[in-house]
Formats: C-alpha cells, structure tokens, sequence
C-alpha cells in the first residue's frame, strides 16, 4: 500500500521526479565511470608492471634498499651457487644495477644502470636488442621519460662512468639504441639497460646481481644468506600508495556529486512535505500511523535512487561501452609523466562489486535524507496538518 | 434504549495565547446513539470542528472526558487513535481531500488496505460503495477529471466502504452548489437509514440543517441548544 502510493506520488510528479532522477544518473554514470578509471588503471599498472619487472616474484640482494640510492652502489651480492641451476634452466634472470655518471651532450647526469642478459624471456623488456659485437660502442636501451630527462634520442652517443666495486672508475661510449615506452617507471625514470655481462665487466663484478627475476614459483621461498624474496605487496607498495592517494581525490569527488543530488532530493521531499500537509492529515485521520506516513516519504526518497540506479546503465552504455572497447586514450605528454600503466589506452573493466556497493550506499543515502524532512511529520499536529498548516 | 456511540461529559478544550487560555469548547456534556443524523451547528469559531475533531481522534480534550465507541480518547496515545480512525471511523471534509494520485477506486479501496481486508472482499465492498453513490462509469477517473460533488460523493464512499460505526463530516456541503448539496445529503441520509450508521455533521448550511433529525447549537464554545427534530 505504501509502496504503491510512493510509486503513484513519484510518478505524478512529473519533471520534478525526472529530474532529480537524471540528476542522480549523471551522478553515477560519473561515478562508475571514475569507479571503472580507477580499477581498470590499478590493474593494468600491475600487469604491466608484472611484464616488465617483477614476472612472477623478485629474490633482491639484501644489500640493494630500491628507495636509497646512497645503498646502490653496494646493491649486489654474489649469485649462490642454489640459484645457478635456476639461471642456467631460464626460471631464473639476473640482473645486475650500478650507480652510474652519463654525460649526455657535455653535461653530466646522475644515472643508474641496470644489466640485463640479453637471451632472457621472463620479462617482456626486449634484451636481445642490446647484441652488439666486440668493438662496438655499447647499445643501451632507455625509456621514454629518461629519453625526456637527458634529452637523448635514438641513436645518441655518449659516455658512461663506472665505479667498479673495488674502487676504480670505467667508462664506455654508448649509443642509445632505441628509446622504450616502458609502463612500469621504475625501469625508465632514471634508467639505463645494457647487457648483464658487459655491466659485470665494466663494475668488475663476476657473478655478481643485485636481483633475480622469477620466470614461476619455482624458486618461492628460496632465500639465502644474500638474497631474499620480494612478494607483491612489498614490490607494489609505492603503486598502490599513489592508488590510494588518487583514491582520496576520487572519493572527495564522490562526496561532492552525492552532496549535490542528496540535496535536490532533500529539496524535493522538504518540499512534497510542506505542499502536501493535507494530504498528510488526511492520511492521519484514514488511521494511518506517523510511522506510515514518514516510510512513504522516505520510500519516496529512495524511489528516486532505484529509478536512477535503473536508469544508469541506459544511459551511462554508449560512455561505458566505448571506454570498454576503445579504452582511455593516451594524452599527449601523458606518456612521459611517468605514470604507471599509462603507454597505451587503458581498457576498461567495471568492477560489478565496487559498482553494487556504491548503488547500496546511495539507496542507504537518499533514504536517509528523504527522511530528514519526513520525520518533521512527527511532530505535525494532524488538525493543523488538514488546515493546511506546517510550522 | 439505543446503544452509545460516543459521550462526551465535562469536556473543555483550550489553546494557549500569549494571555493565558483561550477555551474554544467549555462544559461540554454530549451522548450520541447508534444511527443519529445530528448536527453541530453554529457561526464560525463557535467550535463546531473541534468537537468533531476531538470525537475523531484528531484532538484531545483540555479537560473532561470523551469516549468514543468505548475508547476514552483522551486516554489513547498516537497509535491507538489511529487504530480507532482506521477500523471504526469514517471522515468527510470540506475540500474533499482525495488522493489526487489515486483513482476513484483506489481513492476508496485505500481505508480497506488500512485493514489488510483480501482482495475478493475488497474488491465487493469498494463496488458496493461506488453504487451507493453512484459513481459506476467514474470508476478510472482521477479526482482532477471529477466535478465536485463527484469528489464529494467519492469521499462518502471512502468514508463509507469500511461500514464504520460513526462518520464525522465537516462542513460536507460548503463548495458545494445546491443540487450537489442536496444530492450528496440524500446519499447520506440513505446510508444513514440502510446501513444505521451514526453521521455527526459540522455546519451551519441550512440545506444541511433541514435534513438533521438532531441539532446541537454551539455558541462561543458552549451547548446553547441540543433540539430533536420530529420527521414529518
């Protein structure tokens, strides 16, 4: 009874009902679109990330602290002999990072250099194109955001300085082979890649690796005296903080689009109890209680949400449906800022789960401010609510 | 000797001004039986509507006593008026106050939803209330496509189709024109006699006068008269 009579009252409303219900659509198109931005980016930064840096799990040099670069210079420690079997077989690559001087164009720039063998396929980082032949200047291979920083293009020649491990500098020419859209920024901000065994030589570091890539599970667990396992939180700790950083923003925005249609929906049910005061008495004198009356105003309130909720993926498919098939293109520049994920459009997934318990929040919401106004009820006296009159 | 249907004994209702008490009803000392057509009639602020609020449910009393179908009114709280309103009485007003959202039959079927009554039995007695006044082809209409004395007529049947024991009607006629008058009086007077239910009317319409068998005079709040009419 209730029910039909909230249902009657919305749709009798006519373009008030509509659009407060368009107004709380838009409001979710936006959010889900948002909602699926950030999903969709998380975890195609995590799966790029995977692809080009971590494959299945990292054994990291004790030594080697990735967030102070004072410690890279001692990043190392010798292979064990556990983990040869595992290089040898390919479930294992090394790769081998020193603090490095470059001289690009006569300036000088603080670099590191990371060794890489150029045969491996646990990473999608292509190796094989650092091959060069013994008397060659030495092929390096950088990102897009290095490229930016040290102003070198493809084809670049410039020299690198080396402290071997025993105290002695090295240098080398180099020439840059081919400028990378690398997605994961901790393997181009900064970077430069070359082969593992020329970077051995040039530190005077045989058999030595700051870290080892997993190509499986294989080596889960096997740590040594020098090398522990890295797992996933701890390797995407500083992706996942700046995730929730730009979840803080995304939730603030939420606030203010649900701030926004919360208040016309508080408007128009402040409103409908104002205008419909008569009707009001007139319930109360049929024998409805103030508890009814006030359940078929918040009813109300929450009718609109589940009009709009209904609503939403009408609307909202062609918005959705592109960014699914076409993804999020990449803005010019954006690929230089060093953002992970961010080298090619980002598809979009909508995370259903995410999506049902923003809609539950909102219903929970508008039911909450349709009753802010409703309970005024309460304290309504049924003789002045016949005459017309509210306080 | 006729059943009570309400009693009212001793009873005062005042409102509060910046000067005290204003005492809109005082002394009042009332008995209504089974199957009355009675009136409270009076000029305007003499306290006709706050009676019949007050024997409504709608209001309670400053001081005294009012029983109405053997609840004491004065005595309920919120819930228990409305239990009394929803199963035994029925109201008709001035301005008709129909459910614009609502059909003429789902302006009348609502009080029987109040009830939880099913559906078949519903349905038998929503029609039977729309025969009784007449209202067969309006069926689907909606109170803004009805004249007035529909919407009036709609209201008697709302009022009527839970059969209550006592219907209370404000100034039932006041927007009404003499035909609409006259042919809603008729309607009710004719459920008064088929049906024996107790209407208690608040007026002061001649039209309406002519048709009661019992006059209540109000003046400044107090009985100044309470007259049976002889039917000729």
């Amino acid at each position: 009874m209730i029910f039909k009579l909230a249902l009657r009252n919305i749709l009798n409303n006519g373009w008030r009902s509509l659009i407060n219900i368009l107004i709380l659509s838009i409001v979710l198109i936006i959010i889900i679109w948002m909602q699926a931005t950030y999903h969709s980016w998380i975890t195609q930064a995590e799966i790029q990330q995977g692809l080009w840096e971590y494959g299945e799990g990292i054994l990291r040099a004790r030594n080697y602290d990735p967030f102070d670069p004072l410690s890279f210079d001692e990043s190392h420690a010798k292979i064990p002999s556990e983990y040869q079997t595992g290089i040898l077989e390919g479930d294992l690559i090394p790769i081998l990072l020193s603090p490095a001087s470059i001289y690009p164009q006569m300036r000088m720039q603080a670099a590191v250099l990371k060794g890489i063998p150029q045969n491996q396929d646990v990473v999608v980082f292509p190796s094989e194109k650092l091959d060069h032949e013994e008397g060659d200047l030495v092929p390096v291979l950088i990102g897009q955001v290095m490229a930016k920083s040290s102003r070198l293009q493809e084809g670049d020649i410039f020299t690198i300085r080396v402290r071997e491990i025993t105290g002695s500098f090295n240098a080398i020419d180099a020439i840059v082979k081919e400028v990378l859209q690398i997605p994961a920024p901790s393997a181009d901000i900064g970077t430069i890649w070359m082969d593992f065994d020329l970077l051995q030589k040039l530190r005077n570091a045989p058999d030595m690796a700051s870290y080892f890539v997993m190509r499986n599970s294989k080596y889960f667990g096997k740590e040594t005296e020098d090398f522990r396992f890295v797992d996933r939180n701890e390797y995407f700790a500083d992706l996942y903080e700046m995730m929730d950083a730009s979840s803080l923003q995304q939730t603030t925005i939420y606030g203010l689009l649900v701030f926004l249609a919360m208040l016309s929906i508080f408007d128009t049910q402040a409103l409908a109890v104002f205008r419909r005061r008569k009707e009001i008495g007139t319930l109360s004198a049929m024998g409805l209680t103030k508890g009814k009356i006030i359940s078929l105003f918040t009813l109300e309130g929450v009718l609109y949400t589940a009009f709009a909720i209904f609503l939403t993926p009408i609307l909202g498919f062609p918005l959705f449906w592109y960014f699914a098939t076409k993804g999020f293109p990449v803005l010019e520049g954006f690929d230089s800022f060093g953002l992970p994920g961010f080298v090619e459009p980002i598809m979009y997934e909508y995370p259903i789960g995410e999506i049902l318990v923003i809609f539950a929040v909102i219903l929970v919401l508008t039911a909450f401010v349709s009753w802010l106004p409703a309970r005024k009820i309460s304290k309504l006296d049924p003789v002045d609510a016949l005459r017309g009159k509210v306080d | 000797m006729k059943e009570k249907v309400a009693t009212v004994r001793n009873m005062g209702k005042a409102y509060p001004t910046g000067e005290g008490n204003f005492w809109a009803l005082k002394h009042i000392n009332l008995e209504f039986v089974r199957g009355e057509f009675c009136g409270l009639v009076g000029p305007s602020g003499s306290g006709k509507t706050t009676l019949l609020n007050i024997l409504g449910s709608l209001d309670k009393p400053s001081e005294g006593e009012v029983e109405v179908l053997g609840k004491q009114v004065h005595k309920l709280n919120h819930r228990q008026a409305s239990e009394l309103r929803a199963e035994n009485l029925g109201f008709i007003f001035q301005t008709y106050n129909l459910l614009p959202v609502y059909s003429v039959y789902e302006n009348i079927e609502f009080p029987l939803l109040l009830l939880k009554m099913d559906a078949t039995k519903r349905d038998r007695m929503v029609r039977d209330a729309i025969e009784w006044v007449g209202l067969e082809d309006k069926i689907k209409s909606r109170p803004n496509q009805l004249s007035g004395g529909q919407c009036q007529r709609v209201a008697i049947a709302r009022a009527m189709v839970k059969r209550p024991e006592l219907v209370l009607a404000d100034e039932p006629t006041a927007n009404l024109d003499s035909e609409n008058s006259y042919m809603i009086l008729d309607t009710m007077q004719n459920l008064n006699k088929e049906l024996g239910t107790t209407f208690i009317f608040s007026t002061h319409d001649q039209k309406v006068i002519s048709y009661l068998k019992r006059i209540i005079t109000l003046t400044d709040g107090e009985v100044s008269c309470d007259d049976i009419q002889i039917s000729t």
